[in-house]
């Protein structure tokens, strides 16, 4: 069920983070600025506008324990926030400073390294930027893990051990590399992965048997399994010493996932909800929607199917009425506007394409709620262990 | 206005540019073998289809199915085969004989169904057959399995 429902903006919200406390919040709402929310009561209201990129914003990540913001952007810069006091008014701002990425096309996704001393920086110049502070130029660097990169970089995700960083790509691949990087890093205990970890070492390269573009990748809480979605409708789970399972799914792609806990994950796309997987090395399974899309949800009167119950008696009822009428009986839905509104509605609370899911409440292994944003401009809560049922 | 740059295929001077067979795993059987196992299959299904054992026959067809360069040949044979059990086949039996196949199977026929939509003059076969299979199969398969036939590179 969803918990809470929240309609930040009428335009399509491309990334969401929230401060660590949770009483924060920051978007990109399709655009060049970051936008900062606070929560006022049961509300979030815009406080705060972090401008410096001249492209749209595609990513944000907030350290939980530094606080600093970090956003990549199409404008192929990184920039990170941190929050200090303007000697004139006192004030807390802001203050963005520039990394250099030395990355020629658009940065696409940018996460923050469990320790905080790193970020990684997918992007569209087939590399990955990892990034680390260097004290003596006061300023943050970068290295690329280039190879064998063959596309854009769609997501990335950092291991717990502070080394590994797994990738998924528009060259149908999900990658895990090491990104050590020597005056940052000690060396990182051998794990599942491998042993030996110089940087760009390739520990692990996984496809989907029908291919796609790999949307997004995650490493489970332990670091041990790998997730990752990609566009042929259908959740990778790879055990890298063991089996990898391939759950095809009958409905639209997923874009975005999220583990819960080391047997559970959340996924969510253009299918407008999102869907629980369990299991364990044994078999993966869906277990079911968050959203409960049987129902008639309250006051909405009733609307037709975009559900999975019926996949494709939607396509009879719906929009695919709406144009019919006007069609072949001249009704237009500008005279009958009550029914033929609520006839193209979604039975999901989001009503577009879901962008980007998150970890909400919890630590890490025991997540208890989820937060999702995407294209309706809609931030939605869930709590993960209210399954809505089967589909 | 000059235009006759914007036809080079600028892909040529790329070292990078990322191949078609690095795509997808190719197929490791020979060419040859393809061909010989895609007639074998055709006899299979005749006989298949003489006992009336429609599932059979769509199993056989689907399963291993010819896919990337070299085979068309083969990728003919077979989309042939599978159109005489389409053709076949009663509409009132299509949901049960779809329920009884494999996911691989129904992704591979969905391949195959467009195929067919795709052919000039529709090959020998009318397009409401083909459509009749195809709301079947995407009403049980769902619109993921259409997802699939739009992304995977190994075409049929």
């Amino acid at each position: 069920m969803a918990l809470e429902v929240h309609t930040l903006a009428q335009t399509p919200i491309t990334a969401h983070v929230f401060s660590p406390d949770r009483s924060q919040l920051a978007v990109s709402l399709n655009s060049n600025d970051v936008q900062i929310y606070s929560r006022q009561g049961q509300e979030w209201v815009p406080t705060e506008t972090l401008s410096e990129h001249d492209k749209l914003i595609t990513s944000i990540d907030w350290a939980p324990h530094s606080n600093r913001i970090v956003t990549a952007s199409q404008d192929r810069n990184a920039y990170v926030w941190q929050e200090v006091q303007d000697p004139e008014t006192g004030k807390l701002v802001w203050k963005p400073t520039l990394v250099l990425l030395r990355i020629n096309r658009a940065a696409t996704h940018v996460r923050w390294s469990p320790k905080e001393d790193k970020f990684a920086v997918a992007s569209g110049a087939r590399a990955i930027a990892i990034c680390s502070f260097d004290e003596e130029n006061n300023w943050w660097v970068s290295k690329l893990l280039k190879k064998p990169i063959r596309s854009t970089v769609l997501s990335v995700d950092w291991h717990p051990n502070n080394v590994l960083l797994a990738a998924g790509s528009a060259d149908m691949r999900a990658r895990v590399f090491s990104a050590y990087i020597k005056e940052v890093d000690e060396r990182p205990a051998a794990s599942v992965w491998g042993s030996k970890l110089p940087f760009n070492t390739i520990c692990g390269e996984y496809t989907s048997p029908a291919g796609g573009w790999v949307h997004t990748v995650e490493f489970s809480p332990s670091g041990d399994v790998l997730a990752f979605a990609s566009h042929d409708s259908s959740v990778n789970i790879v055990y890298p010493t063991g089996p990898v399972f391939n759950i095809r799914i009958s409905s639209l792609p997923f874009v975005t996932l999220t583990w819960t806990a080391e047997n559970s994950l959340v996924a969510a796309g253009h299918d407008c909800q999102p869907v629980v997987f369990s299991g364990s090395e044994a078999g993966w399974q869906s277990v079911g929607s968050l959203d409960d899309t049987t129902g008639v949800k309250a006051a909405d009167g009733p609307r037709a199917g975009y559900g999975g119950n019926t996949s494709v008696g939607r396509l009879k009822t719906g929009a695919f009425a709406t144009f019919r009428d006007a069609d072949t009986r001249g009704k237009s839905s500008l005279s009958g506007a009550g029914s033929a509104s609520a006839d193209t509605k979604l039975l999901t609370v989001h009503q577009n394409t879901i962008t980007s899911i998150r970890p909400y409440q919890g630590h890490p292994g025991q997540v208890s709620m989820v937060s999702t944003t995407g294209v309706d401009g809609k931030l939605v809560i869930w709590d993960v262990n209210a399954v809505a049922g089967g589909r | 206005m000059d235009t006759a740059f914007r036809k080079i295929d600028i892909d040529q001077y790329d070292e990078d540019v990322l191949h078609e067979s690095e795509l997808y795993d190719a197929d490791p059987r020979d060419p040859a073998q393809v061909l010989e196992d895609a007639k074998q299959r055709q006899a299979a299904v005749r006989t298949a289809l003489a006992r009336s054992d429609v599932v059979g026959a769509l199993s056989t067809i689907l399963e291993n199915a010819p896919y990337g360069p070299n085979v068309d040949q083969a990728k003919e044979i077979t989309l042939h085969t599978l159109l005489t059990i389409l053709n076949t086949t009663k509409s009132t039996e299509i949901p049960a004989v779809i329920k009884s196949l494999s996911q691989d199977s129904q992704d591979t026929l969905m391949k195959y169904l467009y195929k067919g939509m795709a052919m000039p003059g529709w090959g020998d076969i009318s397009g409401s057959v083909l459509l009749g299979w195809h709301e079947k199969l995407t009403e049980i398969a769902g619109t993921g399995c259409i997802v699939r036939t739009m992304t995977d590179r190994r075409l049929v």
